[in-house]
């Protein structure tokens, strides 16, 4: 009973350490330019596919390419790093392609939503051109993990080892970022921008280089996303990161919009919640997610712990 | 090339485009019409399989006056659906108030996959059909298409689309003078309900077989496309806009799985390289001599220049 629920609050806390870093994405380019990237999802994807190539998985039979891979496949770390990096270029083209247009015409920032999906919708499809529509699975094993055993033993309990790295991983992300954005010069630069970003600029912030990077940052936190949870579930086709871009929303109205805090905590909340539906109802599992989002937006608009935003006239 | 079952899709593209254009009409950006759109076209698919009153036969045909009533009822239930979820939903603003309504379609879609009655994946097949071929259909969504822009073109001579208009432009001025702002966005979020059920009604009957993917968030991202192209000042850019995108990938499937990323390109590009859409009123003013110019203008208004656009 109590290894049941131990598993269980480790998967729901697992999957929602990766909420948390798609919800943390959204958070740092919410902040700083005050818009949503909705190609958020397909970079999630981008990040798992990335890391399954790394790897040296194979491209299947219905891809552009079918037979190709890497010669060798890379160690889990050093695959999902990179994918992590990869999926921040891919950010970094997504800026350049959906919001750097509308920022140098002032257009009415709303549009940037339409444009992203737009960006969003064109990378998922060339995934699936690359790809194809068809599903991928990870080595499993100790080979998969570095090493590692494939499940560990813990107070009597049974755990996966991949759903201890996930938690671990997103951890370990969140922390870092948190500290960058606290600590160091570069997010304290970030902070002032999203704070005010002309008085910034005026005292000598390169503030454009600061909305890059803030997109290279978002893209490189989901792509790691995209790779913990192909490496613990499977790849089910390009257009799986959508489901976690949505999701990602949700813990991000949870949380409160750009609130790092909310993020880490919306994300947890979410996975735990989620991880406690009985598994007969686990077909509206997915519905949790924005019933809760719906509730909260009508109670509490501002998340909880955003900070209450009075519309200027 | 283009049959008589593509332009059936493409009057149901411009019906949904229209469903997107009302709340947008008031300056509300709702993604909510797949859901309404999915409301009405399970209605439809449960009433006409399971109810024999509506005399559905055994070989598979459908009366005619039951597909008007399907078509009248699904609009209700969206309508009423929207009634009650619009008034809270309403409150939001810009991306929250988006955010809520992928949210309601996200949770329609849910439980149509998952209630006992509808079918769960697979959904609900064999729908009855009320014509024997795609031609009866085609009369159908063009007289449905027809009442809904007679509806939109009605509109902008009356004082509801002028206060949805001055909503647009400006909501807090337009509370200010005197709008009751929140009754005029919820009659708009409503009656985009009652198209986007309707539509759904009767693409039940023309599809044959209705599932919970109907009404999915892909679809709230092809509907914005159709305005975005056409255009959202004018109820004719999202027919448009319907009509051609609902078209284009048909029309590029020798292209194959590149029509997609085309489609994306739309969404992507549309606003920046053609920011007010295809059809504008300056276009529709230049084309000149149609009857629509005149509503916008009462002989006592000022000579004001029409093509010149609040930013």
């Amino acid at each position: 009973m109590i290894e049941a629920l131990l598993q269980t609050l480790l998967n729901g806390a697992a999957s929602g350490g990766v909420y948390a870093l798609v919800a943390l994405g959204y958070t740092l380019v919410f902040s700083v330019l005050g818009v949503i990237n909705f190609a958020q999802g397909a970079l999630f994807s981008i990040g798992g596919y990335l890391t399954f190539l790394l790897m040296g998985g194979k491209i299947g039979v219905n891809g552009a390419l079918p037979g190709w891979g890497l010669p060798a496949g890379l160690p889990f770390a050093l695959a999902l790093l990179l994918a992590a990096a990869g999926s921040g270029l891919a950010g970094l083209l997504v800026e350049r392609v959906a919001f750097a247009p509308l920022r140098r015409r002032r257009a009415e920032p709303l549009l940037a939503l339409i444009t992203s999906l737009g960006a969003g919708v064109v990378l998922v499809n060339l995934l699936q051109i690359l790809m194809g529509a068809e599903g991928y699975a990870f080595p499993q094993g100790a080979d998969a993990l570095g090493g590692l055993p494939d499940a560990l033993v813990i107070a009597g309990a049974r755990i996966r080892t991949i759903q201890l790295l996930l938690l671990l991983v997103s951890a370990a992300a969140v922390l870092a970022l948190t500290l960058w954005l606290e600590r160091s010069k570069g997010g304290q630069a970030l902070r002032a921008v999203a704070e005010d970003a002309t008085t910034a600029q005026l005292l000598g912030i390169h503030s454009e280089a600061m909305v890059r990077l803030a997109f290279f940052v978002s893209g490189a936190l989901a792509g790691l996303g995209g790779g913990l949870i192909g490496v613990s579930v499977s790849l089910p086709g390009p257009y799986f990161g959508i489901g976690y871009g949505l999701k990602g929303l949700a813990v991000l109205v949870l949380g409160g919009l750009g609130s790092v805090p909310g993020a880490i905590a919306g994300g947890l909340l979410m996975g735990l919640a989620e991880a406690l539906v009985p598994s007969e109802a686990s077909g509206w599992r997915d519905a949790l997610a924005f019933a809760i989002l719906f509730a909260v937006l009508l109670l509490r608009p501002s998340g909880l712990l955003g900070r209450r935003v009075v519309d200027k006239v | 090339m283009i049959d008589n079952g593509l332009l059936v899709q493409m009057l149901l593209g411009a019906l949904l485009g229209l469903s997107v254009y009302l709340p947008l009409a008031t300056g509300q950006l709702s993604l909510a019409t797949p859901a309404f759109y999915a409301v009405g076209g399970t209605l439809a698919a449960l009433l006409s399989t399971r109810w024999s009153a509506l005399g559905a036969t055994a070989d598979g045909g459908f009366p005619l006056a039951s597909l008007l009533l399907e078509l009248v009822l699904g609009g209700l239930l969206a309508g009423g659906l929207a009634l009650l979820v619009g008034r809270p939903v309403l409150r939001l603003r810009g991306i929250y108030l988006a955010i809520a309504t992928i949210a309601l379609v996200e949770i329609v879609r849910v439980a149509i996959l998952n209630l006992p009655f509808t079918g769960g994946a697979i959904g609900i097949f064999s729908i009855p059909q009320p014509f024997t071929d795609a031609s009866g259909y085609l009369v159908t969504a063009l007289a449905l298409l027809a009442l809904a822009g007679w509806l939109c073109q009605r509109l902008e001579a009356m004082p509801l689309g002028r206060a949805m208009a001055a909503i647009r432009d400006d909501e807090l001025a337009a509370g200010c003078m005197g709008i009751d702002t929140t009754r005029v966005k919820l009659i708009a979020f409503v009656l985009s309900a009652v198209v986007a059920g309707s539509s759904g009604a009767l693409a039940a009957h023309f599809l044959n077989t209705w599932n919970a993917r109907q009404g999915s968030f892909d679809v709230s991202v092809t509907l914005l496309a159709f305005v975005i192209l056409g255009g959202s000042r004018t109820w004719l850019g999202p027919v448009l806009g319907g009509l051609v995108l609902t078209a284009l990938p048909e029309l590029l499937r020798p292209v194959g799985d590149v029509r997609l990323v085309l489609f994306g390109l739309v969404i992507l590009l549309g606003p920046v390289l053609v920011p007010q859409g295809l059809i504008t009123p300056a276009l529709l003013e230049r084309l000149g001599g149609w009857s629509w110019r005149g509503t916008l203008r009462t002989p006592s208004a000022p000579q004001s220049n029409p093509s010149e656009e609040p930013s």
